[in-house]
């Protein structure tokens, strides 16, 4: 079942020089699928994603997700649909340094004025799953980055929506924290069916996924499907990211044998 | 680009932030000028009102100078801390520290440049109504625009030298920190969100204590709580806005179903941040509103005193004489020119007064006749009065008095002539200034004032009557030039304590009101402009404090945007963010105003017998619009840079 549906989406910024962030790209993302976005600079992995958080509208085509389309939708409604059926996690966590770990997951909760009841079951259900019983209580000023993305991602869960929209997740991470947050995903995905879209740079990061798209100036280029083992997988995306002639720097060095 | 067109762009291009002290520093420069402009006229010969304006004026200049030093050193200070980040970079492009002070130091001049010229351009061309309103008030002939160097030199040594001070000053607060720490800037949220229960529990009881004591005090006990209580409640102020405001939304946060509910959980935890992290400057807005509605207000009840004053001397002018008074004719003679060649109408009624001795308070009465004071009833409009032969009625000396004599029903003889005498009542409205004929009138039938003849014990039948002369004017305010020669020997008289000495006594309540009214009104104008001064600081505060933390907040409001916070909901999050910062600060000042102004209808029931509530209201209702005026700027402002 499609829960993400592109349709020759296209973006035009208009301004001192016109420039098409997005060219007629069509994807679709599948019920409880783990789909990576991969593009070198300014391929418009960022447009892409304001576009699918509702956040932007599309100079053309058509975007559906979960079936509704956003385009018909007024400012309140698309803030409601985003607040119930969209997650999010950030390169920078956009943790609300305010509120303490368990007020920061329960934000989308309140927000839609759930009861405190509930609100304190999924807590607890979460930070077991997530590992946060010890920091509930710490602000995010007190806890480590990997806690901080860990508690992202609750928050982006806690509501149950049809689709997560995950930005350079580990972009801001050590390679622990990183590999940790990227089991949790796949795990949150493997165990709750959760769909979840991710952009990111980072080859290994995306060898997590079921599937990787490439876009190339905002155009579609490639898209590869995992197969077993993640190495050879890995060793794939290398390949395309090679072939899309990018920047080296784009390029991760490190090698998995 | 030199060096300074690099300082100079800065502050040209930083403009929305440095407007507000601009602003609050150019007003005060203005207001500051126009006083000087006042204080150095030269066309106020008048020595009580030039002693007068000259040194209200300069008590409205100190004040002014050192509330400004003091704002623009706050500002500065955050507004350098704000740009820390800047800085940070600067120094790492490889600026030397002596090259960022001077930067700053040439900011800061130019802004006090600017801020002078126009503070002064913009003071001298609102100079030409500011005298014209002094004039107005003072009641002077003419007061017009002069030039003169004087004003100009003070007003720019003083705001030269203040600048200098924060330019040298302001430097320190960037001089000791590292560049890795100037880059980062962090944000110290986790010392924020301390506080000690038992401080924040003491400020509360304190303000409570203060309040009660305000509330309850009396005329015995005002003078010591005036010295206890003004540190007292600022002490409890300050441990209010750094610990108990912190500690009752702390409360609030454990009630998770009041706090997780919808953008409560947002607005409550952001309101905590904010109020901590400008707890010291509430404190400071609360003290200086405090200042400003309580200089405002009690000037606005002295104004009220004038307004009852009509009341209180229902007579235009007022000559007593004994009857020995060589000077009596002439002098009435020359007050009857007077006012006739000032085109003046006036009714004169003399009154004879008669003394005797009450037999049932052996006290002495001043006995007038009823016919005297039907005439001038007549001549005031005032209702009038029968006696029935042995009757006799009261004449208020006091407001007070007015009620205590009310129902007095008192059987009395007067003793030298044997006459007696029912009194009942009181007449019901002030015939004459009070204390003017002393505490004991009585007015009684024309029969019976003719019976008595007989002199007050110990006295001849000329020391124990006199003359009383009550002029009624229509137009009272305009005597003030009649009888100034008069007048002159009775000042002096007193002045050199022998008035008992002089055969006659003259009061002119217009030449008093004027002196009155000038007083209180130059007073009042002039605290006004202060306090205008220091709310327009206030303010800045705030809008200073918002803006400086606008990046932040801005950012945070993208997320909660994403994450699918409506419109709606981010007025309603800015409105409770809004409201307790500008609103808290002002309701605080408001109750301490209020209960200092409790305590000062004690002290103020005893000087004037006048009721200040009113005005108090008045002036409360005033500033609480303006302040909601300025919200409502604020957050519209706000509003539109935070908005995705």
């Amino acid at each position: 079942m499609t829960i993400l549906k592109m349709d020759e989406v296209t973006k035009v910024y208009e301004g001192k020089v016109t420039h098409r962030a997005i060219n007629q790209l069509s994807f679709d993302v599948s019920k409880g699928e783990f789909i990576a976005v991969m593009g070198p600079s300014g391929s418009g992995k960022t447009t892409l994603l304001n576009l699918i958080s509702t956040i932007d509208s599309p100079t053309s085509g058509t975007i559906m997700i979960d079936g509704l389309s956003p385009d018909e939708m007024s400012k309140t409604e698309l803030a409601l649909f985003r607040r119930r059926q969209l997650g999010f996690v950030f390169q920078d966590f956009n943790l609300l340094q305010m509120l303490t770990v368990e007020e920061n997951l329960v934000l989308p909760l309140t927000l839609d004025g759930h009861p405190v009841k509930e609100m304190k079951k999924r807590v607890k259900d979460l930070a077991n799953q997530l590992g946060l019983e010890q920091i509930l209580e710490k602000r995010p000023n007190e806890i480590s980055g990997g806690q901080a993305q860990r508690t992202a991602i609750g928050r982006a869960l806690i509501h149950q929506p049809a689709i997560i929209f995950a930005d350079e997740p580990t972009g801001n991470l050590d390679s622990k924290a990183s590999r940790d947050v990227l089991e949790l995903l796949a795990k949150v995905n493997l165990e709750q069916k959760t769909t979840i879209l991710m952009v990111t740079h980072d080859p290994i990061a995306a060898s997590y996924c079921d599937r990787v798209v490439f876009i190339k100036d905002g155009e579609f280029f490639n898209e590869i499907y995992s197969d077993d083992r993640r190495q050879t997988f890995f060793q794939r995306i290398l390949n395309v990211l090679s072939l899309l002639g990018g920047n080296v720097n784009d390029l991760s060095t490190i090698r998995l044998s | 680009m030199t060096f300074r067109q690099f300082a100079y762009h800065n502050v040209v291009r930083n403009r929305r932030i440095y407007a507000a002290f601009f602003m609050a520093s150019m007003f005060s420069v203005m207001v500051f000028f126009m006083y000087s402009m006042l204080m150095f006229h030269p066309k106020i010969e008048d020595e009580f009102l030039r002693e007068f304006a000259v040194s209200g004026m300069i008590v409205a200049e100190v004040i002014l100078y050192i509330f400004t030093l003091f704002f623009l050193f706050y500002s500065m200070s955050a507004f350098l801390q704000a740009r820390s980040k800047e800085f940070g970079l600067l120094l790492q492009l490889g600026m030397e520290k002596k090259q960022l002070n001077k930067l700053v130091f040439l900011e800061t001049m130019l802004i006090g440049a600017i801020s002078i010229a126009t503070g002064i351009l913009f003071g001298y061309a609102f100079s030409k109504f500011f005298l014209m309103i002094v004039r107005e008030l003072l009641q002077l002939q003419s007061l017009p625009l002069y030039i003169s160097w004087k004003p100009f030199t003070l007003t720019m040594g003083a705001f030269f030298s203040l600048f200098v001070i924060i330019a040298m000053t302001s430097v320190v607060f960037i001089r000791d920190q590292k560049i890795i720490e100037l880059l980062h800037s962090y944000r110290k949220t986790d010392e924020m969100q301390s506080y000690s229960t038992v401080k924040a529990v003491l400020g509360i009881f304190m303000l409570l204590f203060a309040y009660g004591a305000a509330t309850f005090t009396s005329m015995t006990v005002v003078k010591a709580l005036a010295i206890i209580l003004p540190p007292l409640a600022a002490l409890g102020t300050y441990l209010f806005f750094t610990h108990s405001v912190i500690f009752i939304l702390d409360q609030v946060r454990k009630n998770k179903s009041l706090y997780w509910h919808r953008f409560r959980l947002i607005a409550i935890s952001e309101v905590a941040v904010k109020l901590r992290e400008n707890a010291q400057m509430y404190f400071i807005v609360t003290i200086v509103s405090t200042v400003a509605f309580l200089s405002v207000g009690t000037l606005t009840s002295l104004s009220s005193y004038t307004g009852q004053f009509r009341e209180l001397n229902p007579l235009g002018l007022v000559y007593s004489s004994e009857l020995t008074n060589p000077y009596e004719s002439e002098h009435i003679s020359l007050l009857r020119t007077e006012l006739e060649e000032q085109g003046l109408s006036y009714n004169l009624v003399p009154f004879v007064i008669k003394q005797q001795t009450s037999s049932f308070s052996q006290y002495k009465v001043n006995i007038l006749r009823e016919s005297d004071v039907n005439s001038l009833a007549i001549a005031l409009g005032l209702p009038l009065i029968e006696l029935q032969p042995g009757k006799g009625m009261f004449i208020p000396y006091s407001e007070d008095s007015l009620n205590q004599l009310n129902n007095r029903e008192i059987q009395t003889v007067l003793q030298e002539s044997n006459v007696p005498i029912q009194i009942e009542g009181v007449y019901p409205k002030m015939l004459f200034p009070s204390m003017i004929i002393g505490s004991n009138i009585i007015v009684v039938n024309d029969a019976d004032y003719r019976l008595i003849t007989e002199p007050l014990e110990g006295r001849t039948t000329m020391t124990s009557s006199f003359n009383f002369y009550a002029f009624h004017i229509a137009e009272w305010e305009r005597t003030k030039t009649i009888g100034l020669e008069i007048d002159t020997q009775v000042t002096d008289a007193i002045y050199q304590k022998d008035s008992i000495d002089l055969p006659f006594y003259f009061e002119n309540p217009g030449l008093d009101y004027s002196f009155i009214r000038a007083t209180f009104s130059l007073l009042l104008f002039t605290g006004l402009m202060v306090a205008a001064v220091l709310l327009l600081a206030a303010g800045s505060f705030i809008y200073f404090k918002l803006y400086t933390g606008l990046e932040r907040d801005k950012r945070q409001f993208e997320v909660l945007t994403r994450m699918g916070l409506t419109d709606q909901e981010l007025v309603k999050i800015v409105n409770r963010q809004l409201i307790p910062q500008f609103f808290l600060p002002w309701g605080i000042a408001m109750l301490h105003s209020a209960f200092s102004f409790l305590s000062l209808q004690v002290i103020w029931h005893d000087l004037a017998e006048v009721s200040i509530l009113s005005e108090m209201i008045l002036v409360l209702i005033g500033f609480t619009l303006i302040q909601i005026v300025y919200f409502f700027l604020i957050r519209w402002r706000y509003i539109a840079h935070v908005r995705v």
